[in-house]
């Protein structure tokens, strides 16, 4: 167990911040340590994936001298989707913080409860 | 007819460069070309639906050059065209209905962003029903959140940003756990498009390794997409951002965006995990609790709304717990239930969010129940629409909701332990539903002396009765005819595979 | 020519719907010649139908593949349409009059031809899903007529309705499902639908379900514990509507009741089983307790809808014993009660309509102003309790031997017993009115109730009931042979 954890560290850590970005996401009050979480957690699943598409010893696979052999590069599908993944999350963050500004225009707070409590007040 | 079997692709790609083509253009001819795609899309639909249908056949579409199993891949048989094509009309329909609404809380600069939207809005749908590779399904529900989230704020309004803001965090919790379900299976499968998956998983549980990894990713992927479809307990942000949104993204963000997430989830079940596997790794029980939960919980929380728009979406907390029911119930009849309620659901809460725009019109724009008094007289049209609805909701026989009734209990009779905590579930849940709604329908026919407010005739606005007239007839049309649906259902679950 | 059957269901639900979407009528005259066209017109359709089709089926269409909607009528419908048909027609020309001084009446009429189609439909059906489906439409139709004076009392006594009624019709159709799933058809067959084998495996089971049926068809039949509504709705109504739900609605309880026992489950199936004691535990409690609570109310239309309480479950006790005669005694008193119910309350229509009392104590000396109506009331209170020459005599005859026939221990002895005090009690409400009203005594205000007679179209569908009521006393052999045979196919 100790062994397996040990020889997959990459996984293990990815999986630490995944949590930890997940927890921050959900529990923090304050916007902006939401989002915050929001990218630990999506940089943490790229982690995975870069750590899952990686082979020791082999190199990006770009055709040099026509080495067409699969044992020279790594995996390229992982990173493919660790690009495609980080578009998504840059647009979905923009998105949060451009909603983020908006509610602080209005409210001139990040705290969401409190955001909660001001429209309850308003009686909207 | 081969041409038909590029119609799925050609509709996708439509509704994404129509969103593109969108941002040049002013409100009224992104209106004209919103409407214009989302009948294309219904016509393309109805054609593949025809097609696949009649050879009874399921077709691959390669995307690009890579073939199988490297690139990326549509599938589609006649249940995922029906599922699009059904997606288009309610869609339009739903718009149609809204459409005077969207001109009045709508800024006019904003109207082309809201267009915008609702194409990528269809887009994301189509792909999610019609996509082959669950790494595309994640970018398309994303992009399917982001859509949502923007129907939800395209209304200026306090309640509605925060809406959007709550709708996003649990959208994001949410595909953050589908997503790294999906890198997970990728880890463990070493693919990504669905049909492959499915063969490796079957290889490696015969093999006997990864028996735990596989059922935490089971997990993972169906928490995620059931927190994405607003199921019993992740539900907080869904009054708002239905009771405050304009009408149209109301009746969408219910009878689709959540119906898309859960579309997919059936497809990810019989095509990735497989039928037998998923009911053996007890997640069933998970879903069928939740989705108990939700049916009673939902219910009482309608019951004690003083507002009309948030009432029919408490509602829908409650119609998703019967789906999540359905799955929960862990028969292959559980889950034609499940679709079948997925289609009278969609038909009905639309109708239900149009006819009571209607209601609060001529109420002088409010949604308490005190103002409403008389409404049904004031709005003869909407009035008798929303009666409809609310028939079908309690489940009185010849409107769809008794169908779907019908299709669970006797689902549920079939399952061995499950029969009696169903059957008394629905049947409390239903008393409750009949008084919430049945309700409202006595509170908006009962008359005022002196109403304050006025009258509208409804031959004023033909677009706003032809919709609901069309809403009417699909509800009817799905109570009485339902036996051709619950066989084409029930065919078309078994050709996911 | 089978189609017929439907068009007496669907032309008055189709004349209501008309009806409700027409502008409002500037005087009355036209809205009448139309409500009393369709129900003449439609009462002659339903005979037409009945002579016609009298075991015959025709399927309106399929809901799904197995289940259709499904029209059958046999001796049973025929005599509950019939019923049905004679009171709706009779109150309907009762309320012409009456709804002089009611608001809304164009909405009164056209759910009131609604309920009319909705009820021959019920009457007509010939299958347990056809059966739910105008079970539920004949609550929803009703409804309108509960709530229509539309004060807040109406409201909440519609919503109380609503909700007993649902609460009782999803009771009911928790075993419909179970019925769908377990039976070989759901088509209403003498002896059930469940092969014995099926059963004797689930004993248990469909025990239970059977049971929840009960309690939920009972509902509508003002059962113990889910009485209360009853009480409270009917009188809120306008009184010809009062008079339909007390004759007739409650009966829709006790023909699905009747169709669930006799023709679904089976009654071989129940007999000796503790479903069959807690049944008819339920049913002489709510004898018993009805009269009692009539006789305390002093709200004249309040104390005739506790009395419907207690004659229905006379009704319910007679099926409950599973015996020959005692089944022919609850159809007769279905009959006999119908009509006697109907007319009680349009008599108390009738006091309301014309002097405005409410109250039992009020009326002291309205014989003198209104002899023709206390007659009849007296004529069919005297049926009620059950003196001869009276149809009510007949039916708790039969009702009485055929308990004391089947040696059922303890019930075949105390069943009569309590029928016998609830007739003392019976008497004991209703003709207090009699006597104080011809009798009055001394220090009345003699001038209140002089020349209130009212008008014609109201008293003579009481002088029909009234004579129906000892027509069917003095010559009981028809019906009797009739519902005998009819008794002898399905015990």
């Amino acid at each position: 167990m100790g062994e397996n954890l040990a020889q997959n560290y990459g996984e293990v850590v990815a999986m630490v911040l995944f949590g930890i970005g997940f927890t921050n996401l959900l529990l923090q009050k304050n916007m902006i340590k939401k989002i915050i979480g929001l990218n630990i957690m999506d940089t943490a699943v790229y982690l995975f994936l870069a750590e899952k598409g990686y082979i020791t010893g082999h190199i990006a696979p770009i055709i040099v001298n026509n080495d067409f052999s699969p044992d020279t590069y790594i995996n390229p599908v992982p990173s493919g989707l660790v690009l495609t993944g980080i578009v998504v999350s840059v647009s979905v963050t923009a998105l949060m913080l451009s909603l983020t500004i908006r509610l602080y225009r209005r409210y001139h707070t990040l705290d969401l409860d409190e955001v909660s409590k001001r429209l309850k007040k308003e009686g909207l | 007819m081969e041409i038909i079997l590029n119609f799925p692709c050609i509709s996708i790609l439509l509704a994404m460069f129509s969103a593109i083509i969108s941002s040049a253009l002013n409100g009224k001819w992104a209106k004209y070309l919103n409407t214009f795609v989302v009948t294309a899309v219904g016509v393309l639909s109805a054609f593949t639906f025809w097609y696949t249908y009649t050879t009874k056949n399921s077709y691959t579409y390669v995307m690009g050059h890579y073939p199988a199993p490297y690139g990326n891949e549509i599938r589609f048989g006649s249940l995922e065209a029906g599922m699009a094509l059904f997606f288009a009309v309610i869609m339009l329909l739903s718009l149609n209905g809204g459409r005077k609404k969207i001109r009045l809380e709508i800024a006019p600069e904003k109207e082309k962003l809201y267009y915008i939207m609702i194409n990528l809005l269809l887009s994301s749908l189509l792909a999610l029903v019609y996509t082959n590779d669950i790494f595309t399904a994640y970018v398309f529900v994303e992009i399917n959140t982001i859509a949502a989230c923007g129907l939800i704020m395209i209304t200026e309004h306090g309640r509605t940003i925060e809406a959007a803001v709550r709708y996003m965090i649990m959208s994001l919790l949410g595909s953050g756990l589908f997503l790294i379900g999906i890198c997970l299976l990728y880890d463990m499968t070493g693919h990504l498009l669905m049909v492959y998956i499915h063969s490796s998983i079957t290889k490696i549980m015969a093999a006997g390794t990864y028996q735990i990894p596989l059922l935490v990713t089971i997990g993972l992927i169906v928490v995620g997409l059931a927190i994405k479809s607003a199921l019993f307990p992740f539900h907080a942000w869904l009054p708002d951002a239905y009771g405050y949104s304009t009408v149209s993204s109301a009746a969408m963000l219910s009878s689709l965006v959540s119906k898309g997430y859960i579309f997919l989830l059936i497809k990810l079940i019989y095509r990735v995990i497989g039928f037998r596997r998923f009911y053996e790794s007890g997640i069933v029980n998970v879903l069928f609790v939740f989705g108990l939960a939700g049916m009673i919980m939902g219910s009482l929380y309608a019951i004690r709304e003083n507002d009309i728009r948030r009432m029919i979406s408490y509602s829908s907390v409650a119609q998703i717990g019967y789906i999540y029911m359905g799955f929960g119930l862990g028969t292959s009849i559980g889950m034609v239930a499940s679709i079948f309620h997925i289609l009278s659901h969609a038909a009905t809460k639309s109708l239900l969010f149009v006819s009571a725009s209607g209601l609060t019109d001529v109420s002088g724009g409010h949604k308490e129940f005190q103002e409403l008094t008389g409404a049904g007289y004031r709005n003869k049209a909407a009035g008798a629409a929303f009666t409809v609805g609310a028939f079908s909701m309690v489940g009185i026989p010849c409107f769809s909701g008794f169908i779907s009734k019908l299709l669970f209990a006797q689902a549920a009779i079939q399952t061995s332990g499950k029969t009696l905590p169903t059957l008394i579930v629905l049947a409390i849940s239903t008393v409750l539903n009949a008084i919430y709604f049945l309700k409202t329908v006595i509170r908006i026919y009962t008359p005022v002396k002196d109403d304050k407010y006025e009258a509208v005739s409804s031959g004023k606005n033909m677009l706003y009765l032809v919709t609901l007239v069309c809403f009417i007839v699909l509800n009817l049309a799905l109570g009485m005819i339902s036996q051709p649906i619950t066989d084409w259902i029930s065919y078309g679950v078994t050709a996911l595979i | 020519m089978a189609q017929i059957l439907l068009l007496p269901i669907l032309f008055p639900i189709a004349a209501g719907i008309i009806l409700l979407l027409c502008k409002e009528f500037k005087n009355r005259k036209p809205l009448l010649i139309y409500v009393g066209s369709v129900l003449v017109i439609t009462g002659i359709c339903a005979v037409f139908a009945m002579i016609q089709n009298i075991n015959n089926g025709v399927a309106a269409f399929y809901l799904t593949k197995t289940l259709a909607i499904y029209f059958k009528p046999d001796v049973l419908g025929c005599v509950f349409a019939s019923v049905v048909t004679i009171v709706w027609i009779l109150a309907g020309f009762f309320s012409f009059e009456y709804m002089k001084h009611e608001k809304n009446e164009k909405r009164y009429f056209s759910f009131y031809l609604m309920v009319f189609g909705v009820l021959l439909g019920l009457g007509f059906s010939g299958n347990l899903i056809t059966m739910y489906l105008f079970y539920e439409l004949m609550t929803l139709t009703a409804m309108p007529l509960v709530l229509h004076t539309q004060s807040r009392e109406a409201v909440m006594a519609g919503l109380k309705y609503l909700f007993y009624s649902f609460a009782g019709a999803y009771m009911a159709l928790f075993g419909v499902y179970f019925v769908y799933k377990y039976g070989t058809t759901l088509e209403f067959t003498a002896g059930g639908v469940i092969e014995s084998s099926v059963l004797r495996q689930n004993t248990t089971l469909f025990l239970v379900v059977t049971m929840l049926m009960l309690m939920g068809f009972g509902v509508k039949a003002g059962m113990f514990p889910m009485h209360s509504w009853l009480p409270t709705a009917h009188p809120a109504a306008p009184a010809p509507a009062s008079a339909v739900l007390s004759g007739i609605i409650v009966k829709g309880g006790v023909l699905a009741i009747i169709r669930l026992v006799y023709q679904i489950i089976g009654p071989d199936f129940i007999r000796g089983t503790w479903v069959q004691t807690a049944w008819m535990i339920l049913t002489l409690v709510t004898v018993f307790m009805g009269s009692l609570l009539a006789f305390r109310e002093p709200v004249l239309k309040k104390r005739l809808a506790y009395s419907t309480v207690s004659q229905l479950s006379y009704i319910l006790f007679g099926l409950s014993l599973l015996d020959g005669q005692a089944f022919t005694g609850s159809l007769l008193h279905v009959v006999a009660h119908a009509f006697i119910k109907a007319a009680l309350f349009l008599t108390a229509g009738a006091i309301i309509y014309m002097t405005g009392c409410k109250r039992v104590e009020e009326l002291r000396g309205i014989g003198k102003g209104m002899p023709v109506t206390l007659w009849c009331y007296t004529i069919v209170s005297l049926g009620l309790i059950g003196i001869p020459p009276t149809s009510g005599f007949i039916s708790k005859w039969y009702l009485a031997t055929g308990a004391l026939e089947t040696g059922i221990p303890v019930f075949s002895w105390l069943g009569p017993v309590v029928l016998l005090v609830s007739a003392l009690l019976t008497a004991g409400y209703l003709l207090p009115i009699t006597m104080n009203g011809f009798f009055p005594g001394e220090g009345y205000d003699a001038g209140r109730f002089l020349g209130k007679e009212p008008p014609l179209l109201m008293r003579v569908p009481l002088l029909i009931f009234a004579g129906l009521t000892l027509l069917i006393g003095l010559f009981p052999n028809v019906l009797i042979n009739m519902l005998s045979a009819l008794a002898e196919l399905f015990v």
